[in-house]
């Protein structure tokens, strides 16, 4: 073994990555993106969350309630009509949590017959259940319950309950918090994107190095035959991948059963073509394989961080959440897990739908529009 | 009868003319790869582009082909403007390109069959006698990648020629190739010809330009010569060619140095080739030489070249 020769073959390996600007750009920004993401993105106490409420009473202490649940931050809170409309606006995904204060709350607090608040938390992602419930626990501190009382100076022996009214909580659409049923869906999303973006990521640039390309180019192929003529083989194979990993899903881990194998039909159909078309793109505007799979992996692992797969959107900070809404597999999560979990209504997710449409479309409009009929 | 002569001749001029480019150039910034390129080629014909690596006879081949947009100038296929109706020419055209353009993980067969359906030409019949006529049948099912240089050239070959172009373009299409198989391809060539097909080949060998009915000679993108090859062959005609056979080849090559009538030598083993100006006789250049074994001779295509492209080095 001569160290001459080890060198000889560095220096050259150095020398090809420092021709390939796009490569050492991505290697570059690579770490960056991570360490902003870890250091200032993400974290694991939500802000900002959804709560829907109904306040029939509308008193001072119910008022109370309200503002101690408000104060930290932590609930955004917003007024509904009914107790079924904070379930139906939670299983829209409008709203995490809700709160229900009965009409008669202030009225039995002061007979001292402790009435119930309820409290509602959707328990999808069991990590936001736990946060949300412990969050809530603001009102049973002593300055709410410390204060669920009028000082009458007139009446005589008082009694005040320690604990003046009882909070009850109900956990929706996954009571039993199985994290399972919270990861596996979104799971498939991630094994689908990185089976579509690199088998397709690869597609075109491979033929463009192998120069069969060329040979293609001169036929009377179109643009438009050429790119579905490429991604429609994968999104059969990516099809099919899905119901297989959804299938082992059902099996191993028993999820939950499909409200509609339609709706869910669609959206891996959609979802699929969405990550090929993708897969495509990347493919038509990368030099090398190389660039290719380099490129695929840096969607992928901000897609895994910022999508809501792990880490809740609340959790995200305001302004990097933007650059979660153009994740299509912020959209693919939330669908699939009302689809499994909450049994959401369609008409609630057809704006979810329209919008993987939309990048669907897209990404194959940039696919042909970039892809040269010339080289 | 003036009149209907007039449109036949002006038809069979569209007929016969199957390329026709006036100041074809092509351009990357500042850097003119192609310099104004005026090339008429008829039906029937073996157009060679002959030049160096980096002349520029791929991005002709190219832009001929619809594969690369020229900067300017104008290009017929045809008669049909290759600007404007790039994909009626591509369906009518073949291009084998110099990478061979196979599928290294399709067979013989399974490659021949894709190309023919981006023509509508998969007829398995049709195929079948392509693979019989270019002694393929024994590689059918091989995979493409398992075939030796000469095998993979000649399937590219095949592969252009499902659709029954009537012009092919072969970029470089001997290049590596052994000369036994390299013989077989030009009489596969010579073939299409025959059958009317014309032909624009792009070569750095002398001796398969030779074989072409026309040249182009190229050199850093201009155009240094455009003629037949018995035409091309007299550009030097107003030279001497001397050539000698000695052992003590560098101390002769000192005597002719710096000599202002001496455009270049040539060594070929104890061969030396003196491309030399008329006013040099044979009796100057013995005596220059010292050397009384000095024969006449013939220029070769390679020592054209020298000469047309030696001051743009």
């Amino acid at each position: 073994m001569k160290l001459r020769h080890i060198i000889a073959i560095s220096k050259k390996e150095l020398t090809q990555l420092k021709r390939d600007p796009r490569l050492i750009a991505l290697i570059v920004m690579m770490p960056i993106l991570m360490l902003l993401l870890f250091g200032f993105a993400l974290k694991l106490e939500p802000k900002n969350v959804k709560m829907a409420y109904v306040d029939n009473d509308k008193s001072y202490f119910s008022n109370l309630i309200k503002t101690s649940l408000w104060s930290d931050g932590y609930f955004q809170l917003y007024e509904v009509n009914s107790k079924a409309k904070i379930i139906e606006e939670i299983r829209a995904n409008k709203a995490s949590a809700g709160l229900y204060i009965s009409k008669d709350f202030s009225r039995e607090l002061t007979d001292n017959a402790q009435p119930t608040v309820e409290f509602f938390v959707d328990g999808t992602m069991p990590s936001l259940t736990t946060a949300m419930k412990s969050n809530s626990d603001a009102i049973n501190n002593s300055g709410v319950m410390g204060n669920m009382y009028f000082l009458d100076e007139d009446a005589e022996n008082v009694i005040i309950a320690d604990e003046p009214f009882i909070k009850e909580t109900t956990v929706l659409f996954n009571p039993e918090e199985k994290e399972t049923w919270f990861f596996l869906p979104g799971v498939i999303g991630v094994l689908i994107m990185q089976i579509a973006l690199i088998l397709t990521g690869t597609s075109i640039v491979r033929e463009k190095e192998k120069h069969t390309l060329e040979q293609i180019l001169v036929s009377p192929l179109s643009k438009i035959e050429l790119v579905l003529g490429k991604i429609l083989p994968y999104i059969v194979i990516s099809l099919i991948d899905f119901y297989f990993i959804l299938g082992l899903g059902w099996l191993i881990f028993e999820l939950p059963d499909i409200s509609s194998h339609l709706y869910l039909f669609a959206l891996a159909l959609i979802y699929v073509s969405v990550m090929i078309s993708l897969g495509l793109l990347i493919s038509i505007i990368s030099q090398t394989q190389q660039q290719a799979m380099f490129i695929a992996i840096f969607i992928i692992i901000p897609s895994i961080l910022l999508s809501g797969f792990i880490f809740p959107l609340e959790a995200i900070p305001e302004y990097i959440r933007p650059v979660s809404y153009i994740i299509p597999f912020t959209y693919f999560t939330e669908i699939i897990r009302s689809l499994l979990i909450k049994q959401t209504n369609i008409t609630d997710l057809l704006p979810h739908f329209a919008v993987l449409l939309g990048f669907c479309m897209l990404f194959i409009g940039l696919s042909i529009q970039k892809f040269k009929s010339n080289i | 009868m003036i009149y209907n002569e007039s449109a036949n001749m002006i038809r069979d001029k569209k007929e016969t003319t199957m390329i026709s480019t006036k100041e074809l150039s092509k351009t990357y910034g500042k850097k003119v790869v192609v310099n104004r390129l005026n090339l008429t080629v008829k039906k029937g014909e073996i157009y060679g582009l002959l030049g160096p690596n980096g002349a520029g006879k791929t991005t002709v081949m190219k832009m001929l082909a619809t594969l690369l947009e020229p900067s300017s100038g104008e290009v017929e296929i045809m008669g049909i403007d290759a600007k404007k109706e790039v994909f009626k020419i591509r369906g009518k055209i073949g291009y084998v390109s110099q990478y061979f353009g196979l599928y290294e993980e399709l067979s013989v067969r399974e490659n021949i069959e894709f190309y023919a359906s981006l023509y509508n030409a998969n007829e398995p019949t049709k195929i079948t006698n392509l693979i019989k006529k270019y002694d393929l049948e024994r590689f059918e099912t091989t995979m493409a990648k398992e075939l030796s240089g000469g095998t993979q050239r000649r399937l590219s070959l095949v592969c252009a020629l499902t659709h029954e172009p009537k012009l092919l373009f072969l970029d470089e299409p001997t290049a590596g190739v052994d000369p036994v198989t390299r013989k077989e391809l030009w009489d596969n060539f010579f073939e299409l010809r025959e059958n009317g097909v014309t032909i624009i080949v792009s070569t750095h060998y002398m001796e398969e330009a030779l074989r072409c009915d026309k040249l182009v000679f190229m050199s850093r993108g201009d155009i240094v010569a455009n003629d037949s090859v018995e035409n091309i062959m007299k550009l030097l005609d107003n030279n001497h060619i001397f050539s000698l056979v000695s052992h003590e080849m560098a101390s002769l090559s000192r005597k002719l140095k710096n000599n202002p009538n001496i455009l270049f030598t040539n060594q070929f083993g104890d061969e030396l080739r003196i491309v030399a100006e008329k006013s040099l006789d044979l009796e100057a250049i013995k005596k220059l030489l010292k050397f009384d074994d000095v024969k006449i001779s013939k220029a070769s295509l390679e020592e054209v070249f020298i000469a047309l492209t030696r001051d743009r080095k």
